[in-house]
């Protein structure tokens, strides 16, 4: 799954730790790319370490037993991020 | 997630302000969910470590599902040892890097994972490379 963050909202601090604590809440194990750079969804300091920009696109995967919930929830996630 | 109780941060640095400094940092990055509790500096205000500090911080960290404790260097180490000799099972003092171990922790704690999970999440910043 792609999806792009928000024009102004930088994957970093707050923004960052939402993502995580979403991708927590699921056993699926979740990925998240950015230019071919794949880390755990899970990780915050893999996540932060991505430095994805504003209105960078992400590439979502997942695999477990509630992957589809877990990719619905961060697409949400994702597209309701803020400062 | 506003209501569920969650594992507690204590941060025990020498210095008081860089165990507030991390603590704002985390909770700024964990969000409102987790409290994270400084437990920085020597009485008055002095660099070092306070046994009466860090034992306040864990008290104030605890909500019922334990607390996992973040030391800086050498002596803060031996001060959490010793506060925490008498107290259960419920506080994990964790072997891990003080920041990325406590923006792990405090991020975990505030997904609502339990006390292993917490602990576990520390002390794999281990090996995290910054480059």
């Amino acid at each position: 799954m792609q999806i792009a963050l928000p024009a102004k909202i930088a994957l970093h601090a707050r923004p960052a730790g939402q993502f995580v604590k979403t991708a927590s809440q699921f056993q699926a194990q979740v990925r998240i790319s950015v230019d071919g750079k794949a880390v755990d969804a899970k990780s915050i300091l893999a996540v932060l370490a991505l430095g994805a920009q504003g209105g960078t696109v992400l590439t979502l995967s997942a695999e477990g037993d509630d992957a589809q919930a877990a990719l619905t929830a961060l697409a949400a996630c994702v597209s309701g991020l803020v400062e | 997630m506003g209501v569920t109780k969650v594992v507690g941060i204590v941060l025990v640095s020498h210095s008081r302000d860089l165990a507030r400094g991390l603590a704002d940092l985390a909770s700024q990055v964990a969000g409102p969910e987790v409290r994270v509790e400084p437990a920085g500096g020597g009485p008055d205000g002095t660099l070092g470590t306070s046994g009466v500090t860090v034992g306040d911080a864990i008290a104030r960290a605890e909500a019922g599902q334990g607390v996992v404790v973040l030391a800086d260097l050498g002596s803060a180490v031996l001060t959490v040892k010793h506060v925490t000799e008498n107290l259960n099972g419920s506080v994990r003092l964790v072997d891990a890097p003080f920041v990325e171990g406590a923006i792990a922790a405090a991020v975990m704690a505030a997904a609502g994972q339990a006390l292993d999970d917490v602990a576990r999440a520390a002390e794999e910043t281990r090996g995290a490379c910054k480059l």
